[in-house]
C-alpha cells in the first residue's frame, strides 16, 4: 500500500480477492445465494467511507450475525441491501439481480422480498396490530380481501392472534417488535433483515425475539442480523460476519460474538 | 387498480382532515382567488360584450349643410363609396331625419315635441359603415375637406378608442393580478401539501420499506391537493349562485343593450372556476409531492 506505484497492486489485489467470492457461489450450487456483496464499497458525498472492498456471500436458510462497533459499517451494508444507499463500486446482489442496476420503478418490488426489522419497531400509533400489519399489504395493491387472512395467518405466526384489535401503545415492547416481525413476514419474504431487533428489549425478551427468528429461519427464510449483543451472539452459535471500520474481518461459522483464538 | 384509487381517497380525506386548519386557509385562500378570478371574468366579458357592441354601431355621421346643392351631395356620395375602407354610405335627406326622430321619442315614450317647430332643425346626413371600425382616418379627412358640403363630422370613433383603452388596461392588470394571486395559492397549496408530507414521513419512511410503489406514496397526496382545488370552487360556485340574482339585476340594467348571453356565461365560468380550483390544487400537489420523493 507504501508503493509509490500502487495502481498495479492494487488491480492485482483486486483480482486475488475476486475468487474467493467466485468460488463460495460456485461451492453453494444447490443453494442458491439470496444475497452476494462482491468487493463493495461505499462512499458517502461527504467523504466517509464507511464501506471498503466488502465480499459476503449469505446462501439461502442462512441465519447470520453482524456484529461490530457503531460506525463500522453495519447500517451502511443494511442499507445497500435494501438499495436506501447505492454502492460507490461493487455489486450488490439480491436473488440474482443486481440491485443497483435496478430501474426506480423496479426497486418496491424487490424491497417486497426482504422484510426489515428495527430496534425502534417502527409501529404507525394510530393504527392497531393487525392494521400495521395489514398495512404493507395494502400500500402495495393487494386486493382487500387477500389481506385479513394473510394477516390472521402471520399474526398467529408470531403469537399475537389474541392483540389484533390493540393500539401499539397497548403493547409490550416484545408484542411490538413481534407486531414488526409479523409485518415483516406478511410478504413472505426470502430474506429478514433485522437491525437491532433486541435493542430496546430486557435480556428475556430478547430470547423470545431471538427465539420466534430462529423459528421463522427454520421455515426456510434467510436472516441477517445486525446486533450488539454479544451474549445471543454467543450462546446460539450461528455464522458470524464482523465488521470494523468498513471492512469484513471476520467470517466464522458456530462464532461466539468475539474473536476466540 | 380500484383499490389502488379507494385507497388514496381514503388517505387524501384524512389527510386533508388532519392537517385541517391548513387544509382551511389553503381553501380559503383559493376560494379568495376564484372569487376574483370570477369577478374579472364577469367584467371582462360585460366590457368585451359592450366594445363589440360599439364596434357594430360605429359609422362616421357627416352631418350636410342645408345649402348644400344636391348634385355636390350625390358627388360626395359617390366620392366617399369609391374609398376602400368604407362599407357602406347611407343618404340620409332632412324629412326622413325627422322621421327618425319621431319614431325614436316615440319608443322611448317621451312626447313629441317637434309638432310645435315651424321648420325641420335636423339636418340631412351621410351615414358611412366602414369595413374595420379603427379605419377613419382618411374618411374623416375626405369629409372635413368638402366644407362646402359637410358641417361637421360626429366622431363616434372617439367612444371606441376609449373602450378599447379601458379594456386593454383591465386585461392586462387584471391578468397581472391574477397571476400574482395564482402563485400565492400555488405556493400555499405546496406548502400546505409539504407539512401533510413531513406529518406523514414515519408513515412514508415505512411504505417505502415494505416496497410500496410511488404511485401509493404519490397519489394520496396529489388527491389531498386535488381536494382542497375542488372544495374551494365548490364554495366560490356557492358563494357566486348567492350574489348572482343582485348581481345579474345590477348586470341586466347595465348591460341591457349589449349581447351578452348569461346561461353562456355562467356555464363558462363553473367551467373556468372548477379546472383552475383543480388544476391549481393538484399541479400544486404534484410539485410539493415530487421534490419530496425524488431524494
Amino acid at each position: 500500500m507504501a508503493s509509490p506505484n500502487a495502481a498495479p497492486p492494487r488491480a492485482a489485489a483486486r483480482s486475488l480477492r475476486d475468487q474467493p467470492a467466485a468460488h463460495l457461489i460456485a461451492e453453494t450450487p444447490d443453494e442458491q445465494a439470496i444475497l452476494v456483496l462482491h468487493d463493495v464499497t461505499k462512499t458517502y458525498p461527504n467523504g466517509k467511507t464507511a464501506l471498503r472492498d466488502v465480499d459476503l456471500v449469505i446462501p439461502e436458510g442462512d441465519f447470520v450475525f453482524l456484529v461490530g462497533a457503531s460506525g463500522a459499517g453495519k447500517s451502511t451494508l443494511i442499507k445497500l441491501i435494501i438499495r436506501d444507499e447505492i454502492a460507490t463500486r461493487g455489486a450488490v446482489m439480491l436473488d440474482g439481480q443486481d440491485v443497483a442496476r435496478l430501474n426506480r420503478r423496479d426497486v418496491p418490488r424487490i424491497r417486497r422480498k426482504i422484510g426489515i426489522i428495527f430496534q425502534d419497531f417502527k409501529l404507525l400509533p394510530t393504527k392497531t396490530v393487525q392494521e400495521n400489519v395489514g398495512f404493507a399489504l395494502e400500500v402495495t395493491g393487494t386486493p382487500h380481501r387477500q389481506i385479513a387472512p394473510a394477516v390472521a395467518r402471520v399474526l398467529s405466526l408470531v403469537g399475537l392472534s389474541a392483540q389484533a384489535s390493540q393500539l401499539p401503545s397497548q403493547l409490550s415492547g416484545g408484542e411490538q417488535q413481534r407486531t414488526a416481525i409479523a409485518r415483516a413476514l406478511v410478504h413472505d419474504p426470502r430474506l429478514i433483515i433485522a437491525d437491532e431487533p433486541t435493542g430496546n428489549l430486557d435480556p428475556l425478551i430478547s430470547w423470545e425475539i431471538i427465539q420466534l427468528l430462529s423459528r421463522i429461519n427454520e421455515l426456510g427464510v434467510t436472516v441477517l442480523m445486525a446486533t450488539h449483543n454479544a451474549e445471543i451472539v454467543t450462546a446460539l452459535r450461528r455464522r458470524v460476519v464482523a465488521l470494523e471500520d468498513g471492512r469484513i474481518t471476520r467470517d466464522e461459522l458456530g462464532a461466539a460474538y468475539h474473536r476466540e483464538d | 387498480m380500484l383499490s389502488f384509487i379507494a385507497f388514496s381517497l381514503r388517505r387524501a380525506w384524512h389527510g386533508f382532515w388532519r392537517n385541517a386548519v391548513m387544509s382551511i386557509a389553503a381553501t380559503a385562500t383559493m376560494v379568495l382567488m376564484l372569487v376574483l378570478l370570477s369577478t374579472f371574468f364577469v367584467v371582462l366579458s360585460g366590457l368585451n360584450a359592450g366594445l363589440q357592441f360599439v364596434e357594430q354601431k360605429v359609422e362616421v355621421v357627416a352631418e350636410l349643410r342645408d345649402d348644400a346643392p344636391d348634385l355636390k351631395v350625390v358627388q360626395l356620395q359617390q366620392d366617399i363609396a369609391a374609398l376602400p375602407e368604407v362599407a357602406s354610405v347611407e343618404y340620409i335627406d332632412k324629412p326622413t331625419a325627422l322621421a327618425q326622430f319621431k319614431q325614436r321619442m316615440a319608443q322611448q315614450g317621451r312626447e313629441d315635441l317637434t309638432q310645435f317647430l315651424d321648420s325641420n332643425p335636423l339636418p340631412a346626413t351621410l351615414n358611412i359603415k366602414l369595413k374595420d371600425p379603427h379605419q377613419f382616418g382618411t374618411v374623416v379627412q375626405t369629409l372635413r375637406a368638402r366644407t362646402d358640403v359637410v358641417a361637421t363630422v360626429e366622431e363616434v370613433q372617439n367612444l371606441v378608442d376609449r373602450v378599447l383603452t379601458i379594456t386593454n388596461l383591465l386585461r392586462t392588470g387584471g391578468l397581472i393580478l391574477l397571476g400574482l394571486v395564482g402563485l400565492t395559492v400555488l405556493f400555499i397549496i405546496v406548502n400546505t401539501i409539504r407539512l401533510a408530507v413531513v406529518a406523514r414521513a414515519e408513515e412514508i419512511e415505512i411504505m417505502r420499506l415494505v416496497g410500496a410503489s410511488d404511485a401509493f406514496i404519490r397519489w394520496p397526496f396529489i388527491f389531498e391537493g386535488a381536494l382542497v382545488g375542488l372544495l374551494g370552487a365548490l364554495i366560490t360556485l356557492v358563494l357566486l349562485a348567492l350574489g348572482a340574482a343582485p348581481l345579474s339585476n345590477l348586470m341586466t340594467r347595465f348591460f341591457e343593450i349589449l349581447p351578452l348571453e348569461l346561461g353562456s356565461l355562467s356555464r363558462n365560468l363553473a367551467v373556468l372556476v372548477l379546472a383552475t380550483g383543480i388544476g391549481l390544487g393538484t399541479i400544486g400537489s404534484w410539485v410539493s409531492v415530487r421534490s419530496y420523493l425524488l431524494k
